[in-house]
């Protein structure tokens, strides 16, 4: 379980996921038997949802849509993704499934996308990670790695006295030899 | 305790523990999480000061409920002897299967509870039948709280809460399902872990809420200063000259 994570979003390509895996409606047949008496209410909204249910990922953000009667369609950008939750209980962990709910800074209480039905949960959840601010590059380090303002105006002056000198000297030699 | 006896309980809990990872899928290590070239990873638990801070309110609770359990069953021993006996083993395992329970459910609770720390972000992750992990980078944290009570404080723990952006919800209401927030419980060293945070956090050149951050190609700079025009005039002059 914890190995998917090991080697990392590279072999995975989110891209490709468009439909939930079909796990997900047994795992929604489990939720509904749980109800008991309320099964049929329960899983006439829970069997729409998974058969509408579309996915895109691209490389800047993810979208989610459902619905039959009343639509929904969520985008949102992985830059702007604050913290991401991983839920898994027993049903999903025996399907191998995984709730991964995504914060933004919206004001919803709640999480504002919950990615549910996708089989990979590690790697998917690592993809997303990877895309979020500060996870890499030089987000934080940028004030160490380049060189401050400072340090590049000197630097360029230094470059230009060299050339400079360097014409001073061709010019000296020219005139030597006329 | 006599050996025996810890190595019984030492047995049962591994037998629980494998039940738990074979049937329940319960992940056994730490988790991981993707780390950058030349980044550091640790991964830690809770205090184990945590483990005795929650046997403690264990204790405060099961005596009351047992104490509880013996009156009720030393009155119908008055009343009637004969019902007593019969309801003495009934007595007996209502008041020692749940302490056993709950017990146990502390241990796996610790066991189960694990945090992953790299210099750029943090992993929670805790429970056993319902499995939740938080994930957050660093950049993205506005602030950092620590919160530790009396009885804590008696055993050298506090709770390290790492909010990032977002209205959230009301977090008595919510229990542990707290949204922009990751709980870090029950740790010995709370000072080091917020000291780590807050140093990232102050290099941190944005507001956490998804600014980007220019390049370091497009900062601007003041090219054309009095130095550089002169020299580039001189330059001009050299060529000039040629």
């Amino acid at each position: 379980m914890t190995g998917d994570a090991t080697h990392g979003p590279s072999g995975f390509n989110p891209t490709q996921i468009e439909r939930p895996d079909a796990a997900l409606m047994t795992y929604y047949l489990w939720v509904a038997l749980i109800t008991v008496a309320g099964f049929p209410f329960v899983v006439i909204p829970l069997w729409c949802k998974y058969h509408t249910l579309r996915y895109r990922f691209d490389d800047k953000g993810v979208s989610m849509s459902w619905g039959l009667l009343f639509r929904r369609e969520i985008y949102l950008t992985y830059r702007r993704i604050q913290d991401i939750h991983v839920t898994r209980n027993l049903f999903h962990r025996w399907l191998g499934l995984g709730a991964i709910s995504i914060q933004t800074a919206s004001g919803t209480s709640g999480a504002e996308m919950t990615i549910e039905g996708v089989k990979k949960v590690e790697a998917l959840r690592d993809y997303l990670y990877t895309q979020m601010r500060g996870a890499k590059g030089n987000t934080t380090t940028s004030g160490e790695s380049t060189l401050t303002g400072e340090e590049t105006n000197d630097s360029v002056v230094a470059l230009l006295t060299e050339i400079r000198d360097e014409l001073r000297r061709v010019r000296g030699r020219q005139e030597t030899k006329a | 305790m006599s050996d025996q006896a810890v190595r019984a309980t030492q047995w049962i809990y591994r037998g629980v523990w494998s039940v738990l990872t074979r049937w329940f899928r319960v992940p056994q290590g730490p988790p991981m999480l993707p780390v950058a070239a030349g980044d550091s990873a640790e991964s830690f638990r809770p205090s184990p000061n945590f483990l005795r801070y929650l046997k403690l309110w264990f204790w405060l609770a099961l005596l009351p409920i047992d104490v509880a359990i013996l009156i009720g069953w030393i009155a119908v021993m008055a009343v009637a002897p004969w019902i007593g006996v019969a309801l003495a083993p009934v007595a007996l395992f209502l008041a020692v299967a749940p302490d056993v329970v709950v017990y146990v459910g502390l241990h796996l609770r610790f066991d189960t509870t694990w945090y992953v720390m790299t210099n750029r972000s943090l992993r929670l992750r805790r429970g056993v039948w319902v499995i939740q992990e938080v994930t957050i980078t660093f950049e993205n944290v506005q602030n950092v709280v620590v919160q530790q009570g009396p009885v804590q404080r008696f055993f050298g723990i506090a709770n390290v809460s790492v909010e990032t952006a977002g209205a959230g919800a009301n977090p008595h209401t919510r229990g542990l399902q707290i949204t922009n927030q990751g709980l870090i419980e029950g740790i010995g060293d709370p000072d080091r872990v917020r000291a780590i945070i807050l140093a990232r956090l102050r290099r941190s050149k944005t507001a956490g809420l998804g600014d980007e951050i220019e390049s370091p190609d497009s900062v601007r700079l003041p090219f054309a200063s009095p130095q550089h025009l002169r020299l580039l005039r001189e330059i001009r002059d050299e060529v000039a000259a040629l």
